[in-house]
């Protein structure tokens, strides 16, 4: 379960205060398909780094199955990031010089997996995506979709507890997009939480939970 | 078992350099072998310079040990104990012993008028036995005109080429050369009263001063012309066995007493001080030289490796995101570092030795005082090469330690 408190994030350049996120308080329970919406601006993404513990809050608390981030350094941040988050980024996020398969096998090498078993965990997920016969290709000669299901597939490799999204469909065309939010509901049918940031209402209503963000505050709560 | 994150490092590095541009992988490692060879070649050719004149002196005057006169005295007296001792040591592959006279060479007295200046030079004429000198110092290889001498040659010379005006390649002030002399020339040898009027037969060229300022004839016949029938030399070269040092023949020497009568120095002792000073310099110049191409090396280093992680933070706070450890990220970066210096190094190593070290020993480089080689001792190279190494990886680290240190989504983001 994932919970925020009071969370608060401001960005100061020179004299100027930017209030982005303005006291949000937020729950998510274990296996929730959650999408975060809002205009450009009202803050969606920010809440997503707040969330995964890419970015500290100004004030407020993240508390993750109990555990109160705010008292973790940027090491053990990171651990966790690995041991229980995934991550799809709205640029795909690939590493150019890794294949897919290597993009795939590199964070479950960081976990403590062997050579031999990434690379058979990781294969075994690119075929399960359709990718089967991609695994061998750089990023630089996969399409976008092609791109953003290894992302995924990087994403889900290591068995995560929570899945972050942030905006995953957007530089994809309408195929692509249908596909990877296929993908999206398979994984939580299995039992995986995501949060995912959109600006699209069709994909949004594939969640469970639609949380409405403007001006740095949750303004609407809807369930599908 | 290798630390998890050396082994990120080393996949992540291997695959940064596998997939890399082709040029610019091969722009670093040219760079780093230029920086190599900048550090081992330039002072070996400092060194080589007055390396190639020592070994000149050694090989063509003094060999691996040298018996000269004590500073008060005329000659090595009782030369023929002295002789027989060396000659009973077991170290003692080949000796030569030179007579040494001051002379004043005079060429072109035939058709001299009065008013003419004379045709004249300073010499110290040697006597040799011929066949003696050539097994101990290779002289005769040294004739680039003419021949040199054999037992039986009577009024005969061979002269060195710094007496000859149209063999000395620069102007000396004082030192007064013939002209116009040349194999069959008739030269007048004036040895204190005596003159005698003799051929020459040869002409030797080296940059060595004992030997191009000088004019050599058989013994037998000098002994005659300066009246030294005692069998008391000057100089006595020796040339040491394979099996022996010129340091353990020396030591024979003195311990069978030829020190008494003699001057016993190995060929490193005999150099002039002046000499061993410049040789230090030459070595402190070359030192100075590799630190500052070592400081170029590792700038150029640094350079690449923070243009490249400037360039990639984007994926670098991506892979932080994704939970892969900076200490990871740094040390795909050493690698990386290691990698370029590594190849250039072995590149550079290939080049030294494959090609440079002995196409310099082939074509000396031309000095008017010494036939230059490259000097590049294998220890002090490696050496050379663990420091390259070192700094390169230091200069590789630095940057990217900067890169990896900045907030990951900052880095995400490409924020500043």
């Amino acid at each position: 379960m994932i919970e925020t408190k009071g969370l608060t994030r401001t960005f100061t350049t020179g004299s100027v205060v930017t209030p982005v996120l303005k006291g949000i308080d937020f729950k998510a329970g274990d296996h929730e398909f959650i999408a975060i919406m809002g205009r450009s601006g009202a803050g969606k993404s920010t809440f997503l780094y707040q969330l995964s513990l890419l970015d500290d809050p100004t004030l407020g608390e993240v508390i993750i199955d109990g555990e109160n981030t705010h008292e973790m350094s940027s090491l053990e941040k990171m651990d966790f990031r690995l041991a229980k988050f995934g991550f799809v980024f709205q640029d795909y996020a690939l590493l150019p010089e890794l294949t897919a398969l290597e993009n795939v096998a590199l964070p479950l090498l960081m976990a403590g997996y062997s050579k031999a078993e990434s690379y058979k965990k990781g294969a075994a997920a690119l075929e399960r995506a359709g990718l089967g016969t991609r695994i061998n290709n750089l990023p630089s000669q996969l399409s976008g979709g092609e791109q953003q299901r290894v992302s995924i597939v990087r994403a889900v490799a290591h068995d995560p507890e929570i899945l972050f999204a942030d905006e995953p469909t957007a530089n994809l065309d309408n195929d692509s997009a249908k596909l990877i939010m296929e993908i999206f509901a398979e994984l939580h049918k299995g039992g995986q939480t995501i949060i995912m940031v959109t600006h699209e209402e069709q994909y949004a209503k594939r969640a469970e939970r639609i949380i409405r963000i403007d001006d740095g505050k949750i303004v609407s709560e809807e369930k599908n | 078992m290798i630390p998890l994150n050396v082994r990120i490092g080393f996949f992540l590095a291997l695959r940064a350099i596998r997939r890399a541009s082709l040029w610019t992988t091969t722009l670093i490692i040219f760079v780093m072998i230029l920086t190599f060879l900048n550090l081992v070649v330039i002072s070996g050719i400092l060194v080589g310079l007055l390396q190639g004149a020592v070994d000149a002196v050694r090989t063509e005057y003094t060999s691996d040990v040298i018996i000269s006169t004590l500073s008060d005295k005329s000659y090595i007296e009782n030369s023929p104990s002295v002789i027989a001792i060396a000659r009973s040591i077991p170290g003692v592959e080949a000796l030569t012993a030179r007579y040494l006279e001051s002379s004043r060479i005079e060429a072109g007295y035939q058709t001299r008028k009065e008013s003419d200046k004379p045709n004249l030079a300073n010499a110290l004429i040697v006597g040799i036995d011929p066949e003696e000198e050539d097994v101990v110092t290779g002289i005769a290889d040294k004739i680039i005109e003419g021949e040199f001498l054999v037992p039986g040659d009577y009024d005969m010379i061979v002269i060195g080429n710094y007496l000859l005006k149209q063999y000395l390649p620069f102007d000396t002030p004082g030192l007064a050369t013939l002209e116009g002399v040349g194999i069959g020339s008739k030269v007048r040898i004036h040895v204190g009263d005596v003159t005698r009027e003799v051929t020459v037969k040869g002409i030797l060229k080296s940059k060595v001063d004992e030997i191009a300022l000088r004019a050599f004839m058989v013994d037998t016949q000098f002994r005659s012309i300066v009246g030294r029938n005692d069998g008391n030399v000057d100089e006595v070269s020796i040339k040491v066995a394979g099996n022996s040092t010129p340091e353990e023949v020396r030591d024979a020497l003195i311990l069978r007493g030829a020190d008494l009568d003699a001057k016993v120095q190995t060929f490193e002792e005999a150099q002039p001080q002046a000499f061993k000073d410049i040789i230090n310099t030459f070595n402190m110049l070359g030192t100075m030289f590799s630190s500052i191409g070592l400081v170029v090396a590792s700038v150029t280093i640094f350079i690449v490796i923070f243009v490249n992680a400037l360039t990639r933070r984007k994926f670098i706070g991506i892979m932080k995101g994704i939970g892969i450890s900076g200490r990871a990220i740094e040390v795909s970066y050493v690698f990386q570092s290691i990698f370029y210096a590594a190849i250039g190094s072995a590149v550079g190593l290939a080049l030294v030795y494959g090609f440079l070290v002995p196409y310099f020993l082939a074509n000396p480089i031309d000095f008017p005082f010494s036939d230059g080689i490259l000097v590049a001792p294998v220890e002090q190279t490696l050496f050379r090469v663990g420091l390259l190494v070192v700094s390169t990886v230091v200069a590789g680290y630095i940057p990217a330690w900067m890169i990896i240190r900045r907030n990951t989504l900052d880095s995400i983001l490409g924020r500043n």
